[in-house]
């Protein structure tokens, strides 16, 4: 379904410095500051998985969510969903897509919800029949109709957020990017969230690739994780192996340390002890 | 063709609906450009009074009047700033979610743009083209505006519209380099109010500065479409204006695409 192979992205962006005096330098510079946010990843993800993409803060998470989908172009490697290239055939990849920015919406700020909907079924060519059990599944999962013809800017953040994962998902795509679903959620919605993607990825066998800090929605939702740092790929397996590998070396650690509390090991734990040291 | 309009025609409805939602600001709008247009009838009211010739720059007075109206029925047909739009998804990374969609960026924001414009041609600029038009038959008693010119001049303002919203969009491409284009828009503003025409007819510049002008597309943004409702061109001359603005049209198309394919080469998406 997807397939990434050496993919590296750089940005080059004018240098900054410090204080007044470099703001003003600046202006007369013309030094240049290459990041690589990606370095070198690789990988593959079949129909029907949910893939747990994490990584800390500013890891190249979202970068590699942006190349999948089409926004930015690698500076190396090549990008394959679906069988299309999506920096190439951007338009016909979004047909096959449907996107959550977490801290985004895609939806008409100042119009009632209804609109945006109707706006996203003539883009995406949504027929009336599959449009009305669309939304039927949709109310039954997400329940939009409480306000559904409310203007997006008066939503509450789970609202609208709700509404961005149901906007997401109202042609059926065949690959679901979720970056940040549950960001500034309570436990209930997010609970609401995670039931509603596990159901369309059963119902639809819809592939999902999720970005997150949460380690509740890695655990229950996802079969395999990726895990990234710094723009280089570090794990890639099942979450048990995970579990398996690095909770019993952290076990041991921690044993000779604080043999009261090696005996449950969270993977937050896991996680939090392969970023300190990266153990793999 | 029929799934092209089902799919851009909400752009421009939403645009239209959203305009409804912050009435406040748009009146605000109305009334200081008509402020505008106001002062300059009152400006060139007086330079008539004090000049000898009673045709200046090739309009008489009552030329000048409805050229000073119309233009500002005009520019609010056809001059709606897509580079803003731009530059706010720029700054703010929701060009992102636009690039999310199965949709053609450049056709999404002018489907908006005409959305604003139907808006802008209802409310006020249909009234004001009336005003001019009763004006001229009661105050000047001269004949109304024939149904031939309007029709022409509509197809005119038609093609203006594309050359401007096509232009700017070129022009709001400057933002990915940039990311803050506040300042060149008002930069850019102040130039077009000269070069199309809005400001003061361009029969008035010098002939060598004219000739430049004849050059570039500006022109074709305002002043004819201003200049056929004044009934300025006939025969050839119109047709060779029209085919004008036609190629502009192309050309700033092409142009867009060029710009916006190397635009995605090497886009950054702020804010995460």
């Amino acid at each position: 379904m997807i397939k990434i192979e050496n993919v590296s992205k750089e940005f080059v962006s004018p240098k900054k410095y410090p204080g007044l005096k470099g703001a003003i330098r600046g202006l007369f510079s013309t030094e240049k500051v290459v990041k690589k946010a990606v370095d070198d990843i690789s990988f593959s993800i079949e129909k029907g998985e949910i893939v747990g993409y994490i990584g800390s803060n500013g890891a190249g998470k979202s970068t590699t969510i942006k190349m999948m989908t089409g926004i930015l172009t690698p500076t190396k490697g090549t990008c394959m969903v679906n069988g299309l290239d999506p920096s190439k055939n951007r338009r016909k990849n979004a047909k096959n897509i449907g996107v959550v920015f977490g801290q985004r919406t895609q939806l008409w700020w100042d119009l009632p919800l209804s609109e945006s909907f109707t706006v996203l079924k003539e883009i995406y060519d949504v027929s009336d029949e599959n449009y009305e059990q669309r939304m039927e599944f949709l109310n039954e999962v997400l329940e939009l109709q409480d306000f559904f013809d409310k203007p997006v800017r008066t939503l509450s953040l789970g609202q609208r957020m709700r509404a961005d994962l149901g906007a997401a998902l109202l042609h059926n795509p065949k690959v679901l990017f979720l970056d940040e679903p549950t960001i500034g959620l309570d436990l209930v919605v997010k609970d609401n969230m995670r039931k509603a993607i596990k159901e369309i990825n059963e119902k639809y066998q819809t592939t999902v690739i999720l970005t997150t800090h949460d380690i509740e929605d890695i655990e229950e939702l996802c079969s395999r994780i990726i895990i990234i740092d710094e723009g280089k790929k570090i794990y890639d397996g099942s979450l048990q192996q995970l579990k398996e590998t690095y909770g019993a070396k952290l076990k041991q650690t921690m044993a000779e340390s604080q043999p009261e509390e090696s005996k449950e090991i969270k993977l937050a734990d896991i996680v939090k002890e392969i970023y300190k040291h990266g153990i793999v | 063709m029929k799934k092209f309009v089902r799919t851009y025609l909400p752009f421009m409805a939403n645009e239209f609906k959203r305009q409804l939602a912050y009435k406040g600001a748009f009146y605000l709008f109305i009334f200081i450009s008509l402020f505008g247009s106001f002062i300059s009838y009152y400006l060139w009211m007086a330079i008539y009074g004090s000049s000898k010739s009673g045709v200046i720059g090739g309009l008489n007075q009552q030329e000048m009047v409805v050229y000073i109206f119309m233009v500002y029925v005009t520019t609010s047909v056809v001059m709606v700033s897509v580079s803003n739009w731009v530059s706010d998804d720029v700054v703010k990374g929701t060009v992102a979610m636009n690039l999310i969609k199965p949709i053609d960026y450049r056709i999404s924001l002018i489907s908006m743009a005409m959305g604003r414009a139907v808006y802008q041609f209802l409310a006020p600029s249909i009234f004001i083209w009336i005003g001019v038009e009763v004006y001229k038959a009661v105050a000047l008693g001269q004949p109304m505006v024939s149904v031939t010119t309007v029709i022409i001049y509509l197809c005119s303002c038609m093609m203006s519209f594309f050359i401007y919203t096509l232009f700017d969009f070129c022009f709001g491409m400057i933002a990915f380099f940039t990311t803050y284009i506040f300042g060149l828009r008002m930069a850019k503003e102040a130039l077009l109010s000269f070069l199309t025409g809005q400001l003061i007819p361009i029969s008035l510049f010098p002939a060598a500065v004219q000739r430049v002008f004849e050059y570039l597309p500006f022109s074709s943004m305002v002043y004819t479409p201003v200049m056929i409702y004044l009934e300025k061109y006939t025969g050839q001359e119109l047709a060779f204006v029209l085919l004008r603005q036609a190629v502009w049209v192309v050309i700033l198309y092409a142009l867009g695409s060029l710009i916006w394919h190397k635009v995605t080469r090497r886009l950054v998406v702020l804010g995460g």
